[in-house]
């Protein structure tokens, strides 16, 4: 048996040197720190989005995107296709978890400061999948074509539309028209699974040649702790073989969230219905839309709501460009102020999403 | 002196009590000329009820009815109006009738709010030259020569308000100018009623026109407020056929509307306002009113429960029934008091209507025939109901059963049917539409187990799948534990 694994590995190396690969991999190694845990989240964001692409293509065979097809395709699968009650379940899902593994990834990346030179452009990539997640997340809640996803969509896009010069366009841009119609499902559809995949895919390219190239980023006392030798661990298969383990038990979470909390279809969507009472977007969406709830109509003669949105925005970039501004992280000091914003930004996202979530 | 005390003692008395017959009658100059001159106005004037009571031409026509200088009497100046015109009778008429205090002084019994009733009444609309009402008062009551309702001369008499209301009613080329739509054939559906033979006979007891329509303030038949609003006609008409005293003669119940009020019909109109319900009219006519036939029953319950009808009229009761005079429909469901048909109706026991003729003796083929057919029933019955348990069931454990749940329409469809097919009395008819319910129904009852039975496979599968996942993934934690160690040792 082992000869023959080394006869096909040995096939594969005369073509395609696959020696130069394993011997990169194990030269590399990774860090071993009391923070070492967070470096996992990475890896299972990975997964998760794995998932979704291989449950996505699955769902690709029988959905039917339009509007008088959407929603009797989903439930096709849900009451026909065999395992497509799973495979859909899964899919929506590890579309949650999927956003909840990047959130916390993002956040230990924060405040590990690991977006210090030189993973610039590492962070920067990982912000902008983070982003795209959300987009997905967006434009994937549409797909069913029910009642709350109907609704929802109007409302987050109106939200778009308020913008001042480029809402009313972009609104337009999103919608495909004045109004939610087939032509936004078919506009959300395309997006979903050709314009964010591919750019997806390639972001996430750069952010694993980045990591791979770079290796693990140390956290400052780590770095900074002269005395200490650091231990690490071979990537492979070591660290692998761990972030495996990790994955085996996610999937487990999410077969047992699958068959015992399958995702609802809901009611088809009828634009002339009203809306259903306490109407909310995903949770993810959920502290913005609180703050958006509670900002005054009009505050120093400027709209409430554009004003809420433009902060968001703002603070959004802020975030997004980090590792330029924190000046202290990049000279291998300790930042306070960085950890406190982390902190206060935590603290409100969690605050406002239990408020949204209970009223 | 005796006497010239007495004489003074009726003075007094006479002052005191003036007597109406003791007043000079008014002068009528005006009648006193026209009567001379054989005008046809003067001489019914002389038996309207305004000349009996004192009034004078001068009363509508304005005028001194004092001179028989023409020029004085007739003058502007006097207020002499000539022939009152248009709107203007119907003012010059409520100036006195719409008012109590004037009226009161003819010890009038009368309404005073006629004008206001007829002003709101379909009558009241403007005619087509648009300068004047439809109706006015003298279009009824006629102008000159007018008597109390209560004689027989009057036009509005019972007697003779039939052809009066039918001088426009029943007039095509005058009722087109107004609402084409409208029948005009209602005199003469009248004459066939039981209503209008009696009447012809002389009978002014029953009723006529206004009876139904009221007089003054007639309304659309369309109007909510009508006598004869479709909610409102059962109780139009049992204004008098619930009246046992007024209906005594006539020797008929008079608990229609009672029994109407509890049936299915009375229910769906009184209290659901369902308006689709029949009323009185939809199974007695209403200009022609009178009962159906015992053999056209069928044809009058059938203008709604069409199929029933149909069915019932090829059926072997049809012929049986005429032939034994019974009632068609009436027989099993009564007539007033038709209660909602349940499958109860169906079978041979105590309560089902079958056993009143088929016995197991008497005859044996119907009795079986109506045994089988409340068993196929029944059994149609207990299948939707457990499959509706069963999908319940399914649902509540989060199971897609929507097909199943909406198949269960043609299963109550079928009961539906079923129902209906009864009234063919024949019993593979009546299989075919069962069995196809029944089909529908087992049909659910696997979908329905299926999504239970898949409810169950899920979280076996789970089961099995943790199972598999934890035993990978304690051997991958011993195998990074055993690599781990050898790199130690390695080290």
């Amino acid at each position: 048996m082992k000869i023959k694994w080394k006869n096909i590995y040995e096939w594969f190396d005369s073509r395609v040197q696959l020696d130069d690969l394993v011997h990169f991999m194990g030269k590399k190694y990774v860090p071993i720190h009391r923070h070492s845990v967070w470096y996992y989240f990475g890896g299972v964001s990975l997964f998760l989005f794995i998932i979704q692409v291989v449950t996505g293509i699955l769902l690709l065979l029988y959905y039917k995107g339009g509007e008088g097809l959407a929603f009797e395709s989903i439930h096709f699968i849900m009451s026909k296709v065999a395992f497509g009650w799973l495979i859909r379940s899964i899919h929506s899902w590890t579309a949650n978890l999927f956003i909840l593994a990047a959130m916390i990834h993002m956040f230990s990346v924060f405040f590990e400061k690991s977006y210090r030179k030189p993973r610039e452009i590492t962070w920067l990539t990982g912000m902008l999948m983070f982003f795209l997640a959300m987009a997905f997340g967006f434009s994937g809640y549409l797909l069913p074509w029910n009642e709350l996803a109907f609704f929802a969509t109007k409302v987050g896009t109106d939200i778009v539309g308020v913008l001042p010069v480029i809402g009313k366009p972009m609104m337009l841009l999103l919608r495909g028209g004045e109004g939610v119609t087939g032509a936004t499902l078919s506009r959300f559809f395309g997006f979903h699974i050709a314009v964010f995949p591919g750019i997806f895919t390639l972001l996430l390219g750069i952010h694993l040649i980045l990591v791979q190239r770079q290796g693990m980023s140390e956290p400052l006392d780590v770095e900074n702790n002269s005395v200490k030798e650091i231990k690490t661990m071979p990537f492979f298969p070591n660290f692998i073989l761990r972030d495996l383990l990790l994955w085996l038990i996610v999937l487990n979470i999410i077969a047992i969230l699958a068959v015992f909390f399958p995702w609802e279809l809901g009611k088809k969507a009828d634009a002339f219905a009203s809306a259903p009472a306490g109407i909310k977007p995903e949770w993810y969406f959920l502290f913005m839309f609180q703050t958006l709830k509670f900002v005054p109509s009009k505050i120093f003669h400027i709209d409430g709501e554009v004003l809420g949105i433009m902060l968001f925005g703002m603070a959004g970039i802020t975030w997004l460009l980090v590792p330029f501004w924190d000046r202290k992280s990049k000279l291998g000091e300790k930042s306070r102020l960085i950890n406190i914003i982390g902190l206060f930004v935590i603290i409100y996202i969690i605050i406002f999403t239990i408020i949204g979530w209970i009223t | 002196m005796k006497y010239y005390y007495l004489a003074i003692c009726v003075c007094i008395l006479g002052f005191i009590y003036p007597d109406k017959g003791m007043t000079a009658p008014p002068v009528n100059q005006c009648l006193n000329c026209h009567l001379e001159n054989g005008f046809k106005e003067a001489v019914l004037f002389k038996k309207d009820i305004h000349y009996q009571v004192g009034l004078t031409c001068a009363g509508c026509h304005g005028g001194n009815p004092n001179t028989d200088d023409m020029d004085k009497a007739m003058s502007k100046s006097a207020g002499f109006i000539g022939k009152p015109k248009g709107d203007v009778i119907t003012k010059i008429c409520s100036s006195c009738h719409s008012s109590p205090e004037f009226m009161k002084k003819y010890d009038s019994k009368l309404p005073t709010n006629q004008a206001s009733l007829l002003k709101t009444s379909v009558h009241g609309r403007l005619s087509i030259s648009g300068k004047e009402k439809l109706v006015q008062c003298s279009t009824c009551h006629n102008a000159h020569g007018i008597v109390p309702p209560s004689d027989l001369n009057s036009p509005v008499n019972p007697r003779n308000v039939i052809n009066t209301c039918g001088s426009c009613h029943s007039n095509a080329n005058f009722m087109k100018v107004y609402k084409p739509s409208i029948p005009i054939d209602q005199v003469e559906k009248y004459r066939t009623s039981i209503h209008g033979i009696l009447h012809a006979k002389g009978d002014l007891k029953v009723a006529v026109c206004f009876s139904c329509h009221g007089s003054h303030g007639i309304l659309s038949p369309s109007d909510v407020r009508s006598m004869v609003y479709k909610t409102n006609l059962p109780s139009t008409c049992a204004h008098c056929h619930s009246n046992s005293s007024y209906m005594k003669n006539y020797k008929i119940p008079t608990d229609q509307f009672k029994n109407y009020s509890m049936s299915v019909h009375g229910n769906a109109l009184l209290v659901k306002h369902d308006l689709s319900a029949p009323a009185c009219n939809d199974c007695h006519g209403n200009h022609g009113a009178t009962p159906p036939g015992v053999e056209s029953i069928s044809q009058v319950c059938g203008t709604c429960h069409a199929l029933n009808a149909e069915l019932f009229s090829t059926s072997p009761h049809k012929k049986a029934f005429d032939s034994l005079n019974y009632p068609e429909c009436e027989t099993c469901h009564s007539n007033h008091l038709i209660i909602t048909a349940t499958d109860k109706l169906i079978g041979v026991d105590n309560k089902a209507v079958c056993s009143r003729c088929h016995s197991q003796t008497n005859n044996p083929k119907g009795y079986i025939a109506a045994k089988t057919m409340k068993m196929l029933i029944d059994s149609l019955e207990n299948y939707e109901k457990n499959d509706n348990k069963l999908i319940n069931e399914a649902e509540q454990k989060g199971m897609e059963v929507g097909d199943a749940k909406y198949k269960l329409r043609d299963v109550q469809q079928s009961r539906l049917e079923a129902r209906t097919a009864v009234h063919a009395f024949n019993l593979k008819k009546f299989e075919v539409v069962v069995n196809k319910g029944l089909a529908v129904a087992s049909d659910i009852h696997s979908e329905a187990m299926n999504a239970i039975n898949d409810y169950f496979f899920r979280r076996y599968g789970l089961g099995i799948a943790t199972l598999i996942i934890t035993i990978l993934a304690i051997s991958l934690y011993r195998f990074i534990r055993r690599i781990e160690r050898k790199n130690k040792n390695n080290v």
